[in-house]
């Protein structure tokens, strides 16, 4: 047997204690890869959906990289611990020290190796799949598999760096230690658990305060609050877990009514032993579960903008034109022919918009004819109006403060024509998207707009008018190759001014959607792909540590089990032990969570008025089911072992 | 009368090649007896503790204690019957660290639901019998060996079983602490009339019995009761384990070479 052979039979035989560790590392290669497949793509040719895909897939891999360095290196050091009764006879027997290293450096490089050809394996496999979910997203015509070096070669050259510089660092873990310190292994069960009473009550603290100032903030929003709260959960989870939990399992075993009861001795015994061992990891899984939980949620809520998108523009596309705008034939023309093209019925109403002078604030408004607004609003399926002559309705638009008019009724004349009005209230719908009605704009019955016949001072009659054209299309989620070279003209001149400085004004609101909704898809996509990374590999720490303790375990089961203790007894002990390992830290992620959410909700309603509660609700219901049977999984493997 | 009879008890176990542990092995033990099983290494003591233990069932043959056959109860009922009927002691003591000597002791009462009054009472009881009081709020780490067995005998005692099963108790112990362990062991066997078995390599351990069983590939060899004199009766067992350590054979063998 050589000596690469038997680093080779050490990686292979122990291939069960390894198991969960290839799994989350052999998961996030294959994440990495599907990313890195998606940032090479040599056929997504928008810009725009270039920048987007590389910069979520960046930063998703940059994510998954410190990640998968801290997982690997707190596994490597925890696989190296439970290995130093068998370093320690090693070198026993004669082994240098130089031999050690490189022994531990080859068993790594291997682990590596598998690890890195089996995720590029199953990363290439399933590509084709994730192209074609981001190709849905995306609304692409093709996204084919491609073959390039890049891809493989950025995810090797990442991940073997990994594995070199983990296994370099892992041997300086081993290399204090004396012969006789490794055969003897660790201690850690005997050891007392301690705890300082200060930082208990600080980490307890710290916790009620950031949850305290959440609730405050639903009352008075500061952006700048959630830094201070964000602080203050993170130091106060670390003291929970390394401080406060320890004292409270403390405080209960100080009283035996309580702790002297069948199960509850082992239970709450182990539970201190565990949480003394475990803190900081139960500390890292906590904040890594909250990200997951969060980035999700947010994502997710994004899902509720969208829904309301139709609401705020239900014009499925919006032309207008002044009166100097020579392309309004051929553009209208353009449009419609689009529209054919690609199979969409649509209906066109046209607005005949003349300007005037509002009397009361000597300022132009726009004035809009009665029967075209019904017109659109016949195709919108929207309540019609009636106005008699004289009224009027004060159009809707963000961008032009009413709250003069909100306390009333204003009486006005619109001053070049003469003609009296009442603004009887505000037209709610916007059908007229903000920026092409630059004033206010008036909604009058057909009789005074056919009164209005001198134009706006120092302009002709020409020069006073304007034309909208809308498009009402009912499959405008379809509309999104519609007018591309108007919506790029458009994009390029507002882009660098508030103004416009085009003799026409273009929107298309099923283009827009479907580049927002692109985006958010495609964040929720490289999102939930880190989520499922960071809870794969949380969970297997978990799994880990049961691993590396079965011995142990075993042992004291078997003295329990001798002890008189029924295998349903033991099950429900094992339960005892397990839950807490598995759902304390995710059940203060939980609460993490609901409380970052409560503050997102808080200052989401200030943004943008939109309830996120629900998409919170299913991404909780959603963590919680995949944590439930994962769970399971593990006890059932557990106890499979400890039962041998 | 007999608490633990066994009848032409055997024990093969199955694998790739089927070993023979324990042969149609036939003893009694009786009420208040204390009583030692020795023999080589690979004799098959262990396999014959974990027999009685009722952790493991015997291939053929029957095993009576306190006049229920172990091997008709259902799983469940036999953890209860060992949990009320058995207490154990082992070589590494193997108490639970998490747990202060006083939680150690009163474990077993804990997982039979008793109430804490009635557990105070008997632990107290039992840490002064074992001159463990002063240690009580103490951790297995933080105390010595003997004390450590100590507990656990405390623990295997608590419940007051009808039967303790000891395997190899002096095993991990100085000589002391080892002569401390057997004066207990025998204490409470006098005083309380539990009846012990112990499985031990220590023919000093052996020496404090009644009766030393001996057996040779899990098949009876010999028994012998003690005597007057500890130091004869001590003498005696090192007879016989010269008889069965050695091979007869082996030595002729090299004769004729």
């Amino acid at each position: 047997m050589t000596f690469q052979q038997f680093a080779y039979h050490n990686v292979i035989r122990n291939s069960r204690i390894y198991a969960a560790f290839f799994m989350a590392s052999i998961f996030s290669v294959m994440v990495f890869f599907v990313y890195s497949m998606l940032m090479f793509h040599p056929n997504i040719e928008d810009k725009f959906l270039r920048d987007i895909a590389f910069g979520g897939m960046l930063v998703a891999q940059v994510i998954l990289i410190i990640f998968t360095m801290f997982f690997l290196f707190y596994s490597m050091s925890a696989f190296l611990q439970a290995r130093l009764h068998e370093f320690g006879v090693l070198l026993n027997l004669g082994m240098e020290r130089q031999q050690l290293n490189r022994l531990i450096f080859l068993e790594t490089m291997i682990l590596g190796l598998i690890s890195i050809t089996i995720g590029i394996f199953f990363g290439f496999s399933f590509s084709k799949f994730f192209f074609m979910i981001i190709r849905e997203l995306f609304l692409l015509d093709s996204l084919p598999l491609y073959l390039s070096w890049k891809p493989f070669a950025l995810t090797i050259i990442v991940f073997l760096s990994q594995f070199i510089i983990i296994s370099i660092s892992s041997v300086v873990f081993i290399r204090k230690k004396e012969v006789i310190q490794l055969i003897k292994g660790d201690g850690k069960y005997n050891e007392v658990a301690t705890f300082k009473k200060g930082n208990a009550f600080l980490g307890l603290g710290l916790l009620v305060g950031a949850y305290g100032l959440v609730i405050f903030s639903i009352f008075h929003m500061n952006i700048f609050m959630s830094l201070l709260i964000i602080l203050m959960a993170f130091i106060g989870t670390y003291f929970f877990y390394t401080d406060s939990m320890l004292y409270i399992l403390d405080v209960i075993r100080r009283r035996e009514s309580l702790y002297w009861h069948s199960f509850r001795l082992i239970a709450f015994a182990e539970a201190s032993i565990k949480m003394r061992e475990n803190a900081r990891m139960f500390f890292v899984v906590t904040i890594v579960s909250t990200i997951a939980f969060l980035s999700v949620g947010v994502v997710t809520s994004f899902t509720s903008f969208t829904a309301q998108y139709r609401d705020l523009n239900p014009v499925s596309i919006f032309y207008a034109s002044d009166w100097d705008n020579p392309f309004e034939q051929a553009h209208i023309m353009n449009l419609s022919q689009e529209l054919q093209r690609e199979g969409l019925s649509y209906e066109l109403v046209k607005f005949n918009v003349k300007k005037q002078t509002s009397s009361n604030s000597h300022e132009p408004v726009n004035v809009i004819k009665e029967s075209e607004v019904n017109s659109l609003a016949v195709a919108l399926k929207l309540p019609l109006i009636d106005l008699k002559q004289g009224e009027a309705l004060l159009v809707w638009n963000n961008q032009v403060d009413f709250e003069n008019i909100r306390s009333g009724e204003e009486q006005t004349v619109l001053e070049e024509s003469s003609v009296p009005i009442q603004i009887k209230g505000m037209y709610k719908h916007s059908i007229f998207p903000s920026f092409a009605i630059k004033n206010r704009a008036f909604i009058i019955s057909d009789e005074d707009f056919s009164f209005i016949t001198e134009p706006l001072f120092g302009f002709s009659i020409e020069e006073s008018k304007t034309t909208f054209y809308a498009f009402h299309v009912s499959e405008w989620l379809r509309t999104k190759d519609v007018g591309t070279n108007l919506d790029r003209i458009m994009t390029e001149t507002m882009g660098v001014s508030e103004v416009n400085p085009n003799p026409f004004y273009f929107v298309n609101p099923g283009l827009n959607f479907s580049v927002i909704r692109a985006t958010f898809a495609l964040l929720l996509f490289t999102g939930l792909l880190v989520a499922a990374v960071l809870l794969l590999a949380a969970g297997s720490f978990v799994y880990f540590k049961l691993y590396t303790d079965l011995d142990r375990d075993k042992k004291q089961y078997d003295v329990l089990r001798r002890m008189g203790v029924t295998d349903r007894e033991l099950v429900k002990i094992v339960n005892r032990q397990l839950v807490p390992q598995f759902f304390l830290p995710w059940g203060l992620a939980m609460v993490h969570s609901t409380f970052s959410f409560i503050f997102l909700q808080a200052f989401w309603v200030d943004l943008a008025a939109v309830s996120i509660a629900m998409e919170m609700l299913i991404v909780l219901i959603v963590f919680t089911v995949i944590q439930v049977s994962y769970f399971f999984l593990i006890r059932w493997r557990y106890i499979a072992h400890i039962q041998e | 009368m007999s608490i633990l009879i066994l009848e032409e008890v055997t024990k093969v176990y199955e694998g790739k090649v089927a070993h023979l542990a324990i042969n149609q092995l036939s003893f009694e033990v009786e009420k208040g007896e204390f009583i030692a099983v020795m023999g080589p290494s690979g004799s098959g003591k262990t396999t014959l503790l974990n027999i009685i233990s009722t952790i493991d069932r015997p291939t053929s043959g029957e095993i009576t204690i306190s006049g229920l056959k172990p091997a008709e109860l259902p799983k469940n009922d036999l953890s209860l019957f060992r949990r009320r009927e058995l207490g154990f002691v082992f070589q590494d003591f193997n108490l639970l660290p998490a747990l202060t000597v006083e939680e150690n002791m009163v474990l077993p009462l804990t997982l039979d639901g008793q109430s804490v009054e009635v557990m105070k009472a008997k632990v107290q009881r039992i840490a002064e019998h074992l001159n463990l009081t002063s240690i009580l709020e103490k951790r297995p780490s933080e105390i010595s060996g003997g004390q450590a067995q100590r507990t656990a005998i405390g623990r295997a005692l608590i419940h007051e079983p009808s039967i303790i099963l000891a395997d190899e108790p002096t095993g991990n112990l100085d000589s002391k602490a080892a002569k401390d362990v057997l004066e207990i062991l025998s204490k409470v066997n006098k005083v309380s009339e539990t009846t012990i078995m112990m499985v031990t390599h220590d023919p000093i351990a052996a020496s404090y019995c009644d009766r030393v069983l001996f057996i040779k590939d899990g098949e009876y060899f010999n028994e012998i009761y003690k005597d007057d004199r500890r130091q004869t009766f001590f003498q005696r067992i090192l007879n016989v384990l010269s008889l069965l350590g050695g091979n007869v054979n082996d030595l002729s063998t090299i004769r004729l070479s």
